[in-house]
């Protein structure tokens, strides 16, 4: 009697079977059911609508293969849905037999690289005492990255084989240091320092110096500056400002030493030590038995630096720092190898700089 | 440089009361930090770091000198008998301000080599002695007094000597053997025949001292630091005698170190004087520097008295001079590095010990800034595709130029972006895109085995421009492998491109300008930072109503041709439904299958409605008929 019913119901018979097997859950089994004996617009009210409208002499078949097709789906559909159901009681961890201690499906994670984890730690340490991020250009002048920075003309850090150069335009290179956001900072804030009341910021950033790739150099790597200009600032309020901050990063008990040493950007100078964070100072392989670690460079503004820049170093002073964020990280971290860094392995970013 | 502390203690008997650490502690406190001890022949040596600022500190003396000021105690006189100066043996002539002074001496060499105790010297150094006197005396006083001088053989000597510039076409082989073609800004000594030393680096090759030299002609001089560094730059030849004088050596030492080497030689060799002269004199000091105490007290960060610093600053060498309220300063011969009030501070902290330093955190004068919203911006999109599964990375800024091209905007050249002087040619060409490099990495990470990688880079690209590359802060995205089936729920399939869009949402985009295809199963896509939404001035939203009464969802199946565009579909359709109820449409399924028509795709679109009141199924299905006659006018069709 099938050829009492229209193609279109007869082929949605032949795919039924499929479709009832498409389905992965009671969503689109019940979409399915709702296309098949659904109370409106479905295959079955289709039919019974056929039904009504068919000379009397063809009721009594069609109605029977009517009954039959709509009885199969219906019987199949509660099959399927039986299945599906005790699909999803198995799924269902509160199944008696069901093993809650089995591996869960665990989130996907990331990660952020490290030396950007420990650039944000340091700018977070900072934020208190009221100093916010400057950046600046990777791509610098010789201007902001020497001549600002009272480098001499004739420093051998200036050289080609120290420095990178762009071919099409000699006076530009890549800034071996963040040093030159200071530069761009002072110049730009000089106008109306006094209005602001000085300026203290860090810049962190990526950096350049023409060194070969082995394991403890790159020819590029991360600094984190920090500057502070006002009135009457000393070397008391870089020490005082050191010591909080590498408290806040390495613990209450941590000492800090003050070394003299010479940047040209900078008088006095120092490099600043820091008790062990390896050992608590007790002595140990990385601190080499001293107790201490090197952490960074600092010093007084060079006055030169505040003239380029057109501030008055009788009135103004300031301090500046620089740290190296690489060495930082592999002396916390240990990790013996500076390419691991740009290597870029997922499980060496997972489980060195993971998430916050 | 290496330092023997049994030589040291010669010049500051004090070293010997102190024990190594304390003697690398102190050294440590003045801003010579030791690198290392050793042990050699019995000799203890230390390897200390010495700052460019201080070539007078790279002696034995200058060292000693440093000690005896910090420990108050006092610097053994230079056990030296000064010559009488004699009349010009050899004529000698200074040309120009570079060598303001030249003092020398003619001796004629007898029996006798280096006595024992100079070699182990040397070699506690890690310098080798010649076993020459003239040569390893030479070297000695070096180490020792941190005054470079030379021998010549004066046999070798055609005429008489002047410190000149050299001349254009000029060549000088020097003592390593290597024929230097000089520059005009090279200063040279030469005799009648030409160049014979290349004045401060290095000595010539045809007037060296050998086993077979009778006769020496001394050379101590003070030559111009700056000219010194030059030259040693352009001829990359870095050597001992180069390294003081381009720091600037002591010229008050030249005559000194002629005593001293005219003494030496006398003695090891039975040497005989013909004669001693110095042409030129030593440059006048430069003016005073005027440190006052307000700059002193605000650099120490309290009040220190002028008459201890001044006490301190004469210790160093310096002539003090007090008026009240300020000091006025003249540095040492020896000391190139006190030019500005500064420089003095800071010597009077030094003495004093770092340590000293009180620790005060600066007063806040005006309001701090915020963080910029750009910089913030960029925190935001790094956690929050880490937290979505994304690595960030770190990858250099320059690649080869074949990388760059795959993936650069067109017009944006590689001439204008390439550095002069690369690592090499792989690491030659400033970005201008940030896949190459995350492709490497995504394709390193899958080789090494990763079922799944996902990585983003927030790092600048840059564009070629007239005035230089342009920066722009650019945030890059790769996505493959496998995703799922890591556990009972959930079943493995392939990363598909689809995957990478839809991140595009987590960034507040509707959609990601260009997903590229960087692999199997591997997909990446890149975009500018400024061109992503930023959060906007407003701390949370303005607030918009939403409705309280339920929403009503309808589901269409649609037949459509295999090249449909889902994006004119869904406009179509969303066009003929009311904008305030329709809350939501979009495609949930897609359902392909050899029993569809031929060329025909099953799409599930899920349309949700919802309004400030209670929907009724005629309106709903009015909006649903609506929507199919959109759909049907692209050639959508229900499917039955």
């Amino acid at each position: 009697m099938g050829h009492l019913l229209p193609a279109e119901i007869i082929e949605a018979g032949r795919i039924f079977a499929e479709a009832l097997a498409a389905c992965g859950d009671m969503d689109a089994l019940l979409r399915v059911k709702g296309a098949y004996v659904g109370r409106e617009g479905s295959h079955a009210a289709l039919m019974m609508a056929l039904l009504k409208a068919a000379p009397k002499e063809q009721k009594r078949d069609l109605g029977a293969a009517i009954n039959s097709l709509k009885q199969q789906w219906e019987e199949s559909l509660k099959a399927r849905q039986a299945e599906l159901e005790t699909v999803k009681r198995n799924r269902s961890e509160r199944s008696a037999n069901w093993d809650p201690s089995l591996p869960p499906p665990v989130p996907p994670c990331g990660a952020l690289h490290p030396l950007n984890r420990l650039m944000d730690r340091l700018v977070d340490v900072f934020r208190p005492l009221g100093f916010h991020v400057e950046e600046g250009p990777e791509i610098e002048t010789e201007a902001h990255n020497f001549d600002g920075l009272n480098i001499p003309e004739d420093h051998p850090a200036k050289a080609s084989s120290d420095t990178f150069y762009l071919a099409a335009h000699p006076e530009l290179l890549l800034r071996t240091h963040t040093s030159p956001v200071q530069v761009r900072t002072l110049l730009r804030v000089a106008p109306d320092l006094a209005a602001r009341g000085g300026i203290r910021f860090l810049a962190p950033g990526r950096v350049y110096r023409k060194d070969e790739i082995d394991p403890t150099h790159s020819p590029m790597f991360h600094q984190v500056e920090g500057m502070l200009v006002g009135r009457g600032i000393g070397m008391q309020h870089l020490k005082g400002t050191l010591e909080y901050a590498l408290r806040a990063l390495f613990g209450p008990h941590t000492e800090i030493r003050l070394r003299p040493s010479y940047f040209p950007f900078v008088e006095p100078g120092c490099e600043v030590d820091v008790s062990c964070p390896l050992c608590g100072a007790q002595g140990c392989r990385v601190c080499k038995g001293s107790g201490w670690v090197e952490i960074l460079g600092a010093g007084l503004i060079h006055p030169n630096v505040l003239k380029y820049a057109g501030i008055d170093s009788a009135e103004w002073s300031g301090w500046a720092f620089g740290m190296g964020v690489e060495r930082m990280a592999m002396m916390l971290s240990q990790t013996p190898d500076l390419r691991l860094f740009f290597e870029n392995d997922q499980r060496f970013l997972k489980a060195m700089g993971g998430l916050d | 440089m290496w330092f023997e502390r049994k030589t040291l203690a010669q010049d500051i008997p004090a070293v010997a009361e102190l024990d190594t650490r304390q003697l690398c502690e102190l050294l440590a406190s003045l801003g010579f930090p030791v690198d290392g001890v050793a042990v050699r022949d019995g000799a203890e040596v230390l390897d200390v770091d010495i700052t460019a600022n201080r070539g007078d500190a790279m002696s034995h003396r200058g060292m000693a000198r440093e000690i005896a000021a910090k420990l108050k105690r006092p610097l053994a006189p230079i056990p030296v008998e000064p010559l009488a100066e004699s009349a010009e043996v050899i004529s000698v002539r200074l040309d120009g301000s570079a060598c303001p002074i030249y003092s020398t001496a003619l001796l004629a060499l007898g029996e006798g080599t280096t006595p024992g105790e100079a070699q182990a010297f040397l070699l506690a150094l890690e310098s080798t002695p010649k076993r020459l006197p003239a040569v390893d005396a030479s070297n000695e006083l070096l180490h020792r007094y941190g005054h470079p001088t030379h021998a010549f053989d004066a046999d070798r000597i055609t005429g008489s000597v002047a410190v000149r510039w050299a001349r254009a076409g000029e060549a000088l082989v020097t003592l390593d053997g290597v024929t230097r073609t000089l520059a005009p800004q090279d200063l040279v000594i030469a005799d009648e025949a030409g160049p014979i030393a290349l004045a401060g680096v290095m000595g010539g090759d045809g007037t060296k001292v050998t086993e077979t030299t009778r006769r020496v002609l001394l050379e101590s001089a003070w030559f111009d630091p700056k000219t010194v560094r030059a030259a040693a730059r352009r001829h990359n030849l870095h050597t001992d005698a180069s390294h003081r004088f381009g720091r600037g050596a002591d010229p008050a030492m030249a005559i000194v170190a002629r005593d001293l080497l005219v003494e030496r030689l006398s003695a090891w060799c039975s040497a005989r004087l013909t004669g001693a002269w110095t042409v030129g004199t030593i440059p006048v000091a430069g003016a005073p520097v005027r440190l006052t105490g307000e700059l002193l007290t605000r650099v120490a960060g309290e009040p220190l008295s002028l008459a201890e610093a001044g006490e301190g600053l004469k210790r160093l060498g310096c002539a003090v001079g007090t008026h009240g309220d300020h000091l006025s300063v003249t540095a040492p011969s020896w000391r190139h590095d006190l030019s500005i009030p500064e420089d003095l501070a800071e010597e009077v902290l030094r003495l004093r010990g770092y340590a000293c330093i009180p620790s005060v955190l600066p007063p806040l004068e005006g309001p701090p800034q915020p963080l910029s919203p750009a910089y913030l911006q960029r925190q935001r999109i790094s956690r929050r595709l880490a937290h979505l599964g994304f690595h960030q990375t770190v990858t250099y800024g320059f690649i080869s130029p074949e990388l760059d091209a795959a993936f650069a905007a067109p017009g944006n050249d590689t001439e204008g972006r390439t550095l002069s002087n690369p690592l090499g040619q792989e690491y030659s060409v400033m970005r201008g895109s940030l896949l190459p490099s995350l492709r490497l990495a995504a394709e390193q990470n899958l080789r090494q085995g990763a079922r799944a990688v996902r990585l983003f880079e927030l790092a600048p690209t840059y564009a070629s421009g007239s005035k230089g590359p342009r920066e722009s802060h650019t945030l890059g995205l790769v996505w493959g492998g496998t995703l799922g089936g890591e556990d009972y729920l959930t079943i493995a399939r392939p990363v598909r491109e689809a995957d990478l869009t839809g991140i595009a949402t987590a960034l507040g985009l509707a959609r990601l300008p260009v997903v590229h295809a960087l692999g199997e199963n591997l997909f990446g896509a890149e975009l500018l930072v400024a061109d992503l939404p930023s959060a906007g001035d407003r701390i949370i939203p303005w607030f918009r109503p939403f409705s309280r009464f339920p929403s009503v969802e309808r589901d269409l199946s649609l037949l459509v041709d295999l090249g449909q565009s889902y994006e004119a579909l869904a406009t179509a359709m969303t066009a003929a439904l009311p904008a305030e109820e329709l809350q939501e449409l979009r495609c949930v399924d897609v359902f392909r299958h050899k029993n569809l028509p031929d060329g025909r795709q099953a799409w599930l679109m899920r349309l949700r409605f919802q309004a400030d009141r209670t929907l009724v199924g005629e309106e709903v299905d009015g909006w649903l008929a609506a929507a199919l006659a959109a759909a049907e006018s692209l050639g959508a069709k229900l499917r039955a």
